[in-house]
């Protein structure tokens, strides 16, 4: 999203501009029509111009003859100065008299008939009114034309029309007020949910719980759902740190405890078996720790390592190589059994190789002489095969929760089955535990979905 | 020998310090990020660095890139508590020759230092495998203090198998050092293998193989 969007923002430009535009129409509208009110005023002041002209006319020395009285033209001349003019002409159109030569209008021959044009770089309303002569003695047909320019009709229009302006110009912020009230309104639940949010104690997770529209109700309830989860990955975590924290500091009070016994001791005989145990006990330690961050890594749901194309075959051969010494010293025969081609897969090599050294180390503590790891093609699997105790059928689905030990008495931490389930599941394979091929023992077996390339 | 331990933790450099001094090497001992980067960015004459990652003042990553800038051959081993196998591949990336994490057995430390300082000179060094013993000046091996004489082919394969002993090496890597110029089969190095299988035979040092990994050397 980006940060200028905003719902408010977009509520007003959806409002404002159809507001806007109809105001436009609304102010062109009032326009024309004051200018359509304009003319007919004064359209009626050429028509009463023409008349009174046209009833003047005679006939007189066989021809027609106008005797204008000033009546007739000053009732066109308003205070807004126009120029006048006038003219009579013929049934041939001859111009017989007037005070210019005004153009003529097509139209009908008996209707009176207005008409805006330019002339001599005028704009003129002309108003043209064929008539007859009715003496007994005479029926000849003229024509009187009478003009004037558009001051006084353009003054008319400006006056009707800002009158008009003035009132849309009040109504369109009426209705802007009414708009940004309405928008104000209809968002202030969405302040309120944002005011309840920001307002929270950031470490609590309880539900939000504010009445709000149907729209919004819906947010709130998704919310609410996301929070629910959100309180059962803690219950978890809570749960995982306190038996991560029994579990560190049992062997800790064991070492303290033991070290305190060795001091009170004046034989240097127990000092010896005492370090002894404080040096396996303080590497177990250790190692419970090291775990604890990797599974903590492993289960993080915010972090999403990178896959790649790796080589199944390779990945063993490291973390066997990687474990070999330490078995090699404690007289424990490590081998690799995998095919002299590569086996492709998409995954994580270091969660594999950690997998597989956990395994290997599950094995080298509880009591294997010998350890196979094994590759397989298809489908892709590893597995680590020792010819220690196993465990029985039974407990084996219970192996696989956190600080759940096969042996009471082993010296294990609990969570390396853990962790290798954790990176099972992240690589969508599926973890079994079997028993050895050759009798007893524990085989533990990572399939692998077939996506060979 | 002197050795180079870069590690903030009091306790465990004093260890560390304590072991290697008996086992014979000299070592020097330095607790910040930056003091090591300034001790290490021009000469120095140290055989070898123990180098932890989190440091006060800079990282051991960045200690690691200033000597690299400089100095390809001086081998470091990275000692660090981040467990994971990501920052070992990160470290090695940047030049570290081995990575041991944290918690680890001193006996596994003076293992991977003694490798790495094997591996490192081959020549002039002496190795020695229970009874079996490489003179390096020399270029003599003597089996329980007599000398064992051997073609070229096969002193040059035990030689190699001698700096790795403790390891498994497997084929590939056997021909590319000990026959770097030569190319040299495989069939061909299980005969060498066999022949010195035979005259090691019931003397106290056994060539092993080990499956999927390769041939180990060591005391039987």
């Amino acid at each position: 999203m980006k940060a200028t969007d905003s719902l408010y923002r977009r509520l007003i430009l959806w409002l404002l501009l159809p507001l806007l535009g109809l105001g436009a129409l609304m102010l062109m509208q009032a326009y024309r029509s004051a200018h359509d009110a304009a003319d007919r005023a004064f359209d009626r002041l050429l028509e009463a111009a023409s008349l009174a002209i046209a009833e003047q006319v005679k006939w007189q020395d066989k021809q027609l003859w106008l005797d204008l009285p000033p009546a007739a033209l000053e009732m066109l001349a308003t205070d807004a100065e126009e120029r006048v003019f006038y003219a009579l002409y013929d049934n041939h159109g001859r111009f017989i008299t007037g005070n210019a030569d005004l153009p003529a209008v097509p139209g009908g021959a008996d209707t009176l008939r207005f008409a805006d044009t330019h002339w001599h770089g005028m704009t003129l309303r002309v108003g043209v009114r064929p008539a007859r002569l009715d003496s007994w003695s005479q029926r000849e047909r003229f024509e009187v034309r009478v003009a004037h320019t558009r001051e006084g009709r353009d003054q008319l229009t400006w006056s009707l029309f800002t009158g008009s302006a003035g009132r849309i110009a009040l109504m369109a912020l009426l209705a802007i007020a009414v708009v940004l009230l309405a928008i104000r309104i209809a968002l202030a639940p969405l302040t309120r949910l944002r005011r309840a949010i920001r307002h929270r104690d950031p470490r609590t997770l309880a539900p939000l719980d504010l009445p709000l529209p149907r729209e919004l109700a819906e947010l709130r309830e998704t919310l609410n759902e996301l929070l629910a989860r959100m309180r059962r990955v803690r219950a978890n975590q809570e749960r995982f740190i306190g038996d991560a924290s029994h579990q560190l500091r049992t062997p800790l009070a064991g070492l303290s405890a033991r070290a305190e016994l060795a001091l009170r001791q004046p034989d240097p005989a127990s000092w010896r078996s005492a370090l002894e145990t404080i040096q396996a006990s303080s590497a177990r330690t250790a190692r419970l720790a090291v775990q604890l961050l990797s599974l903590t890594r492993l289960n993080n749901p915010e972090a999403t390592p990178v896959t790649s194309m790796l080589d199944l075959v390779a990945v063993a051969r490291n973390a066997t190589r990687d474990a070999f010494a330490a078995c090699h010293r404690a007289g424990i025969a490590l081998e690799l059994d995998a095919p002299d081609d590569a086996i492709p897969l998409t995954g994580i090599d270091w969660q594999l190789e950690e997998a597989l050294n956990n395994l290997i180390d599950n094995a080298r503590r509880y009591g294997a002489r010998h350890i196979t790891v094994r590759v397989q093609a298809a489908p892709p699997r590893l597995q680590v095969e020792d010819d220690g105790p196993g465990i029985p059928t039974e407990r084996r689905r219970l192996m696989l929760r956190p600080f759940h030990r096969g042996a009471e008495t082993g010296e294990g931490s609990g969570l390396g089955l853990a962790i290798v389930d954790s990176i099972a599941r992240g690589h969508g394979a599926r973890l079994t535990l079997d028993e050895g091929r050759h009798g007893p023992g524990l085989c533990v077996s990572m399939t692998f979905q077939g996506d060979r390339a | 020998m002197k050795l180079l331990l870069v590690e903030d933790d009091t306790l465990l450099a004093e260890t560390l310090q304590d072991a290697l001094g008996l086992a014979g090497y000299s070592v020097g001992c330095l607790a910040d990020g930056n003091e090591a980067r300034e001790r290490l960015a021009g000469r120095h004459d140290f055989a070898l660095i123990l180098l932890d990652l989190n440091l006060p003042g800079c990282s051991g990553l960045e200690v690691l890139a200033t000597l690299r800038g400089h100095d390809a051959d001086t081998p470091v081993l990275i000692l660090t508590a981040r467990g994971a196998i990501e920052d070992r591949v990160r470290g090695l990336d940047l030049g570290a020759d081995d990575y041991l994490a944290k918690p680890f057995a001193l006996d596994e430390l003076e293992a991977r230092v003694r490798a790495l300082l094997r591996r490192r000179h081959p020549s002039g060094a002496h190795l020695q495998v229970g009874p079996l013993a490489f003179d390096g000046l020399a270029q003599r091996f003597t089996l329980d203090d007599e000398p064992l004489n051997l073609p070229p082919r096969e002193q040059r394969l035990l030689g190699c198998l001698m700096r790795h002993a403790g390891e498994p090496i497997d084929k590939a890597q056997l021909a590319g050092e000990a026959f770097a110029t030569d190319s040299v089969g495989d069939n061909a190095i299980e005969v060498y293998v066999h022949r010195l299988r035979r005259r090691l035979a019931g003397r106290g040092v056994e060539l092993r193989t080990i499956r999927g990994l390769g041939y180990l050397l060591t005391e039987s």
